[in-house]
């Protein structure tokens, strides 16, 4: 087994050693002052945000001014970036970049349930029957995250599919395998004590004992015959070479910390968790990873629609969401970076008895932002109640061709199930093609 | 000269061509420029078929030609052939294939260095074109040209609008779609040409699937004249297909080789068409041997064996290949037996040129079976006492003495439960419990397992009460149920079947749904909370296929319909059927389960698909293990016990010079990770620190949790079982990075082995010295003393630290050690 394959040889390891003290991550980020990070970005990556609990298209998106006030809600129009795109004032922040959106206002499927919408609308493909709200993997169709984990060359340091703060409801690689599973980061950017777990040595362990480690290791298991490995042991060690790697990788080491971004940037973002796994997924994308899911939860307002989405939800995603548009810009990565912001399904036109809405799958928007999608465009439309679609249905196999062939990967590729099944990845769906510039 | 007789090919089907032709003896030697290298030398010719009719739709004929060496063997040598017709304006070559022109007979020869064959060929019907049938005849070309697959016009959407079934296993719906559906628009009998059906499947206008025929190609002809002839389904009374015939069936072949499949179709009239070029061919062992779409079989670097399945319009047959390795052991070594498993797993090895590896050594063997047989690793003391006993039959009475052990109860639910799909998700938590808890039990008293499937199979009642209904419970339809119970007992995966004809199998819509009709009355009730009462409701003789009209009669698949007279409830008649002793599947699946769960691969793989494209890699085993079961009452136990104390079994997982690449025979034990459930457990075992588990009592294994979602970022990470699927493929080994972090880092394992009631701890505190640490150690992880390897390691580390970290950071070597990880 070669356990430092990036040409961090066991000398490198006792020279950053005798710094002393440091845990073995900073050791390397002080190595990465020499080392030069001149490759040139062409693949385009995705920021793929998923509300969960279901995005009220009627307070957010797609706005209806002139519908009756049960229907048309508390929050009043706001004008934006682009004349004539209409957004409500939660989004006062969003609304400086409608420039740089595009609002799919037209998505439609028809399962209520939140767990099969999640699965829908992860991986543009229905699970069938069943119940589908475990936390757990749960995939009958691969999460687009998995796809793209297939499609990629993976000899970055860092894994091509994370998902940040937590695993993904139908994020799973499904008939893939677990290799096409996303890197999970368990933590919350915006808690003072988020760290990735398993990524740094554990605590009291010092770099000293590490390498110690490290040599008994690479000594124990290397092999003397060759074929007697078998071909399993073979597999395993390629992953412990990867796992180095990124254990070694000052770019992807860096990628994880948050702190070293000026702290003006991070409140921009707000320190909110989905302000921080936003600014952490920029991180990551920038160093190396091509997918990364970002989970903000607590949606579902059957109650109280409008206090939750003012007081509560919406102003944490309008700063992140538009602080990541801007700091993508700045940066020269939004041309490279997708950025998608989806829901299991929208909510009902009409304001319910508890001052909430209700599920409402026949009809909701998406947006999207960067990696070659035309800023300042609207797709689709709704009737003027927002609940049913009048013009340009966008199916979830639509939307997962749409970002698969927004990130250069052919949405009818043909993979085979566990029972040789072929399937398509975006199941016959077709890229909007009308959003790309 | 030598003459070929016809007793030579008597094994050949009867109604089939009469073949043979003329034949010549010579030294291919000396008539070949080219040396042997390439071209066999060969003494014999045969030509198939032996004489050609090209009449109606049928205008094409492959041929293949077999060359007999000097030592009687076959070796196709097709591609080396010249043909040449005699009369070119009756027939024409091109290479191998012969395609009608005009009327009238004439020869080919075929030759071969100056070996040549005539063939009579006679072309019939060719001036007026035969009236076209339309599922005979054009359907099969839409199979040919990939329109009707699955990532096409046969997916369920269809594509563009245009829909086809898959492998066209619905010709009454492709003719609606092609004449019918789209205000006809798809056809245009006036002007054949200026169909779309012809305009696109030739590219001349824009097509998203390209030029899948050429314009002067006879598949298009077929298709104009069925224009011509104003789009008929077909006469009335057409001989309609009624099976595939392959040559050669069975051929051993050399590594890097080439072989023609000669595909021909037989019609109910007894006729016969070559389909050689429009079925579809796939191989099991595709880095032994793959066919391409025209039926030539290549072998790669790798001995072994492959079933090349030969597909054509839901009929279907297979080649099987041998590839031996190319220099056997001469002479063959006699071998030592333990029992018939040896015997049969040798003669297959010979017929290879295998050897098998040497006998693994005590400690290998003992941890060997503690893993595989109860999952659970052999403590330091059995270990020692195993290792000193001088005992010549101490590795019989170790096996005796592991399957008796209670673990082996919990272990094996372990594996049914993930099979049968004991999913807390589905099941709620009383359902998983109850299940769970009532598998535990079969296994614990090895209850035969014909009968506790039975008991399965007919359960009713109370999810909270009786454990096996919910079984039904975690499949939600009728189509569910009906695929998990034939997957899971009769390795039969008739799900295929759910929406179209079995691409690899003889099974239709009729099967699967004749099968669904035993739980088309299954019912479940809601009682309170999450407990529910599943129940039949009267007797289904029949059921409604699915988002048709059709209506099938209930019947198990190859068995007959449910008696009329059948009154409640159909599933123990269900239940009696698929146990019956020769059921051809049940004790077949089982036994087949229990080789790969010891040896690393099925003799038939993957497991459970049984069928017969998908033939055992030891057919004669596979059937002595089946006999042996059923012989036994059906005790798994007494199989596993049969395995285990073979020699195969047994044998090092170190490979020889001829076993190296052999991953289909045994010739070698197969290093295997442990599963998650396994390698959690033995890492508490190692540590001496038990897992704890929420809501579960301090202590409890991984292997005894009944709940699949018990929270475990470990499980979750090494593999457990989703149970979503029935089948053991829930269950994955496949390496990941989250894995190897997790061994390297995480501050769960670093807690383990610093805790102060661990291992090392209680060692340091018995005032142990170093090499006793790190024997204990080792015995523990690896169930062995430590070897130089080992020793040098440990004298590092304790050389440069406190005996506590050195102890510990050994230990922590060791988790992460191949030989730890890895059953060998």
């Amino acid at each position: 087994m070669n356990a430092f394959c990036d040409g961090v040889d066991r000398r490198g390891f006792l020279r950053l050693g005798s710094v002393g003290g440091l845990a073995l991550g900073q050791m390397l980020q002080l190595q990465s002052a020499n080392a030069s990070s001149t490759v040139k970005k062409k693949d385009v990556n995705c920021i793929f945000i998923f509300i969960l609990g279901g995005m009220p298209h009627h307070d957010m998106w797609d706005y209806k001014a002139d519908a009756p006030a049960e229907i048309r809600g508390d929050f009043k129009p706001i004008k934006t970036a682009v004349p004539g795109i209409g957004l409500t004032d939660l989004l006062p922040h969003t609304a400086k970049v409608t420039d740089q959106l595009a609002i799919m206002r037209s998505l439609t499927h028809g399962d209520s349930d939140h767990g099969r919408g999640y699965h829908i609308m992860m991986t543009g493909n229905t699970p069938g029957p069943g119940d589908f709200n475990s936390t757990k993997n749960n995939n009958v169709h691969p999460s687009i995250g998995s796809m793209v984990a297939r499609m990629t060359d993976s000899s970055k340091s860092l894994p091509p599919y994370l998902s940040v703060p937590c695993f993904l409801r139908s994020g799973g690689p499904a008939f893939l395998g677990p290799s096409c599973s996303p890197f999970v980061i368990e933590s919350d950017p915006a808690s003072p004590d988020f760290n990735v777990r398993d990524v740094v040595l554990p605590e009291g362990i010092g770099s000293d004992r590490a390498i110690r480690r490290q040599d008994a290791l690479r000594e124990i298991n290397r092999l003397e015959r060759g074929l007697e490995a078998g071909r399993d042991v073979r597999a395993l060690d390629t992953f412990y070479d990867k796992a180095f790697r990124l254990m070694t990788s000052p770019a992807a080491k860096e990628a994880f910390d948050l702190r070293r971004e000026k702290s003006t940037l991070r409140e921009g973002y707000g320190m909110t968790s989905i302000g921080q796994c936003c600014l952490l997924s920029r991180r990551l994308v920038e160093a190396g990873s091509r997918f990364v899911s970002v989970e903000n939860g607590h949606w579902d307002t059957h109650r109280e629609n409008t206090k939750s989405l003012r007081d509560l939800l919406v102003p944490g995603l309008d700063r992140a969401l538009s602080a990541l548009i801007g700091d993508l810009k700045d940066r020269g990565l939004l041309d490279s970076t997708l950025v998608v912001v989806t829901s299991e399904f929208g909510r009902t036109p009409r304001i319910n008895t508890m001052a909430g809405r209700d599920h409402w799958p026949q009809a909701f928007s998406i947006v999207m932002a960067g990696g070659g999608i035309k800023g300042g465009t609207v797709v689709g439309a709704t009737d003027k109640i927002g609940a049913s679609v009048t013009d340009r249905p966008i199916t979830p196999p639509d939307m997962t061709a749409t970002i698969l062939h927004a990130l250069g990967i052919d949405p009818t590729t043909t993979v085979h199930t566990a029972t040789g099944r072929p399937v398509e990845l975006a199941m016959g769906g077709k890229p909007v093609l009308e959003l790309f510039a | 000269m030598r003459f070929f007789s016809q007793s030579r090919v008597e094994h050949r089907p009867p109604v089939a061509y009469v073949f043979l032709a003329i034949v010549f003896y010579s030294s291919i030697l000396s008539a070949n420029e080219n040396p042997a290298t390439l071209h066999p030398s060969v003494d014999v010719l045969i030509v198939e078929p032996a004489s050609v009719v090209l009449h109606g739709s049928n205008r094409q004929q492959q041929l293949l030609v077999t060359g007999t060496t000097h030592s009687g063997q076959s070796v196709d040598v097709t591609r080396f052939c010249k043909f040449e017709s005699s009369d070119a304006k009756i027939v024409e070559t091109s290479e191998s294939v012969v395609r009608g022109v005009k009327d009238g007979k004439t020869t080919v020869r075929v030759s071969y260095g100056i070996l040549t064959a005539d063939v009579p060929v006679q072309v019939q019907g060719f001036a007026t074109y035969p009236p076209v049938h339309f599922a005979n005849d054009v359907v099969p070309l839409f199979s040919k040209h990939g329109c009707n697959s699955g990532g096409c016009h046969g997916k369920a959407s269809g594509q563009n609008g245009f829909k086809l079934s898959v492998f066209g296993f619905d010709p009454v719906a492709d003719y609606d779609a092609l004449v019918r559906e789209a205000r006809g628009r798809r056809i245009f009998a006036a002007s054949p040409e200026n169909s779309l059906l012809i305009l696109k499947a030739t590219g001349r206008i824009a097509h998203g699937g390209g030029r899948r025929i050429a314009v002067d190609s006879l598949d298009a002809e077929v298709v104009r004249q069925w224009l011509l002839q104003g789009t008929p389904v077909g006469m009335p009374g057409t001989a309609t297909l009624t099976s595939i015939r392959v040559s050669p069936s069975e051929r051993v072949l050399g590594l890097k080789s080439e072989q023609q499949i000669l595909t021909t179709a037989v019609y109910s009239d007894g006729s016969l068409r070559d389909v050689t070029a429009a079925a579809g061919y796939s191989s099991n062992a595709s880095q032994v041997a793959e066919a391409d779409a025209r039926g030539r079989v290549r072998t790669g670097a790798t001995p072994g064996e492959a079933a090349i399945t030969v597909h054509y319009m839901g009929q279907v047959a297979a080649v099987r290949l041998q590839v031996p390795r190319p220099d056997s052991p001469s002479p063959y070594p006699s071998l030592p037996t333990n029992n018939k498993i040896d015997e049969l797993v040798w003669s297959k090895l010979r017929t290879m040129g295998i050897l098998p590896s040497d006998l693994a050594d005590d400690a290998t063997f003992l941890r060997r079976v503690y893993l595989n047989a109860i999952g659970t690793l052999p403590k330091p003391d059995e270990v020692r006492a195993f290792l000193a006993d001088r005992e010549p039959d101490k590795r019989k009475k170790a096996i005796d003495k592991i399957l008796d052990r209670p673990e082996h109860a919990t272990f094996w639910a372990m594996k049914w439960a993930d099979i049968l799909l004991v999913n807390r998700d589905k099941l709620g938590d009383r359902g998983a419990f109850e299940m769970h808890r009532w598998l535990v039990e079969q296994m614990s008293r090895n209850r035969p397992y014909d009968e506790w499937v039975r008991e399965l199979i007919s359960s009713s009642g109370s999810s909270h009460k009786i454990g096996p209904v919910n079984f039904y419970r975690a499949s939600a339809t009728t189509e569910e149920v009906t695929r998990a119970v034939s997957q899971a007992f009769l390795g039969v995966r008739l799900e295929c079947a759910q929406c179209h004809h079995h691409p690899f199998e003889k099974w239709g819509q009729d099967d699967f749904y004749g099968l669904a009709g035993f739980f088309g009355g299954l019912q479940r009730k809601k009682l309170s909370g999450d407990e529910e009462l599943v129940h039949q409701v009267g007797n289904s003789l029949t059921i409604k296929v699915s988002g048709t009209e059709r209506v099938v009669s209930t019947r198990p698949p190859g068995g007959s319909n449910l008696a009329a007279d059948a009154s409640g409830d159909p599933r123990p008649t269900l239940a009696a059927w698929i146990t019956k002793h020769d059921n051809p599947w049940f004790a077949r699946l089982a036994v087949n389960r229990l080789w790969k769960h010891y040896l690393g691969r099925g003799l038939v793989e993957p497991e459970d698909d049984l069928r017969s494209t998908n033939p055992a890699t030891n057919e004669p085993l596979l059937k002595f293990l089946t006999r042996t079961l059923v012989e036994n009452h059906f005790d798994l136990k007494a199989i596993s016990r049969l395995i285990l104390n073979s020699r195969t079994y047994q044998l090092s997982s170190v490979p020889n010079a001829t076993n190296k690449d052999d991953e289909q025979y045994g010739s070698h034990y197969r290093v295997r990770r442990l599963p998650a459930e396994v390698l959690l457990d033995a890492i508490c075992t190692v540590t001496d620190v038990p897992e704890s588990f929420p809501g579960r009592p301090r202590g409890t294994r991984a292997i005894d949790l009944w709940d699949n979602r018990a929270p475990s970022y470990f499980l979750d990470i090494f593999g457990r079982s989703e149970r979503l699927s029935p089948c053991e493929c829930g269950r994955t080994s496949e390496p990941t990075m989250a894995q190897c972090l997790h061994l390297l880092n995480a501050p769960e394992i670093e807690a383990k082995l610093a805790s102060k009631s661990g291992r090392v701890e209680s060692l340091i505190a018995a005032g142990k010295k170093p090499d006793d640490i790190v024997d204990e150690v080792c015995l523990a992880a690896l169930g062995r003393l430590p070897g130089d390897k080992e020793k040098a390691i440990a004298r590092k580390l304790f050389a440069t630290t406190s005996q506590r970290e050195a102890a510990q950071d050994f230990l922590w070597t060791l988790l992460n050690s191949h030989d730890f990880l890895f059953s060998r």
